[in-house]
């Protein structure tokens, strides 16, 4: 079976475009699929992570996957981000030093993906940003990673990767899963078998909303990022099953896509030349805290 | 007063990460015992190098279940925290109030009427 892969952006026709492919292929066992890419003439190297999530769900079903008919400029890009090593294809030394290559964690893997951020964010082609902006940053990157491996329920793991654009002053990080997906988590806490995934996606954006079973606060991990997109300028979008929902300083919508993405998928990107200090005036004493 | 017990939070994950629910777990267990026995307690996060709010929620948000907001203020102080992540351990706390004191009714007021197909 051929599956033609577009040109994919970090935008919801790039994440609708990877849900087509999962449509495509949705019935597949046992076969082989190969992922064309001669219309493909940019794939942005951050969105290698949700496309690995309909791979993955591939080759759970023991599908044999290829990819073909890539241009030499794609393939420099995914061969410098390590995706294509997951097709035994040769990497290539990123010498700009801007990439975060593509990596799978398993569920259990907090210690290597804080490794796997200490490796690739200091120094190197990612600006130096300030101390406390790499903090919060790194701590928003972890609260989605946790989220992924709390709720996903992912037997193939998580999937990540992030690029450093330098003109732009921009790094965009993308953690996917090719888990249950955010709505069948807030259909089942909620009780609402009606509900959709842009409505589902929507609770769980609003502080303190959380499907976390047992008896412990939460839900304040993507407030929280919320709060530092705001005020960084930067944007977060957040892609599961059929819906998408973006953030951003300016804007906040959510909308229905044509297709099914096999998962979730949330990419955040940062304004790396953000000089904001996030300290609060006064500062905040143990006995102001309980 | 004697001196509060120190619960440097490091020392007993076993790591410089307080990330995992399960090592959260294990925070609480101990400062639930020691606030059960009338102790002062002060939470070390000396050479914590990351925290987030699933551990803190775990840690100390669930002691909020438990005991009082009087007991939690009387017996239980932090040290070693920077400045942003004492505002982190503020949300995490206002949440847990908030979330223990409504917790019944806390998803009723977005629960209404739907019946929509994808």
């Amino acid at each position: 079976m051929i599956v033609s892969v577009d040109t994919i952006k970090s935008d919801s026709s790039g994440f609708s475009s990877i849900a087509d492919i999962s449509f495509k292929t949705k019935d597949a066992w046992i076969d082989s699929i190969e992922l064309d890419f001669s219309s493909c003439s940019f794939f942005e190297a951050n969105m290698a992570a949700p496309l690995y999530t309909v791979i993955s769900r591939l080759r759970n079903d023991l599908n044999i996957v290829s990819v073909t008919n890539m241009r030499p400029e794609v393939s420099r890009i995914l061969q410098k981000n390590k995706f294509l090593s997951v097709f035994n294809q040769p990497d290539i030394t990123d010498s700009n030093q801007t990439t975060l290559p593509f990596k799978i964690f398993k569920l259990s893997a907090g210690d290597q993906f804080n490794d796997y951020l200490d490796n690739y964010m200091k120094g190197k082609g990612i600006p130096s940003m300030s101390q406390v902006l790499t903090k919060r940053f790194k701590q928003s990157l972890f609260e989605i990673f946790l989220n992924a491996t709390i709720h996903s329920q992912s037997e193939s793991g998580i999937f990540v990767c992030g690029q450093f654009y330098p003109k732009k002053h921009r790094i965009d990080f993308t953690i996917a899963d090719a888990g249950v997906g955010i709505l069948e988590n807030v259909q089942k806490y909620l009780r609402k078998p009606g509900l959709d995934s842009c409505e589902a996606i929507e609770w769980a954006m609003i502080e303190g909303n959380t499907t976390k079973t047992g008896n412990h606060p939460g839900g304040l991990g993507l407030k929280l990022i919320k709060d530092f997109i705001q005020i960084n300028g930067g944007k977060i979008q957040v892609v599961s099953r059929f819906g998408y929902y973006e953030f951003s300083a300016n804007d906040e919508s959510v909308r229905k896509m044509n297709n099914d993405f096999p998962g979730t998928c949330i990419n955040i990107e940062i304004n790396t030349e953000d000089k904001n200090n996030y300290y609060l005036k006064s500062e905040l004493r143990s006995e102001d805290i309980f | 007063m004697t001196d509060p017990i120190k619960i440097k939070v490091a020392d007993l994950i076993g790591s410089p990460l307080c990330i995992s629910i399960e090592d959260g777990q294990k925070v609480y267990n101990k400062i639930e015992l020691l606030i059960k026995e009338g102790k002062h307690i002060s939470i070390s996060f000396e050479n914590v190098s990351m925290l987030v709010s699933t551990f803190l929620n775990t840690a100390i948000g669930q002691l909020y279940g438990s005991f009082t907001e009087d007991a939690i203020r009387a017996q239980l102080k932090v040290e070693g925290l920077s400045a942003d992540d004492m505002e982190l351990l503020k949300h995490v706390v206002d949440n847990a109030k908030k979330y223990y004191s409504n917790k019944n009714s806390y998803d009723e007021a977005w629960l209404k009427e739907d019946n929509h197909e994808e």
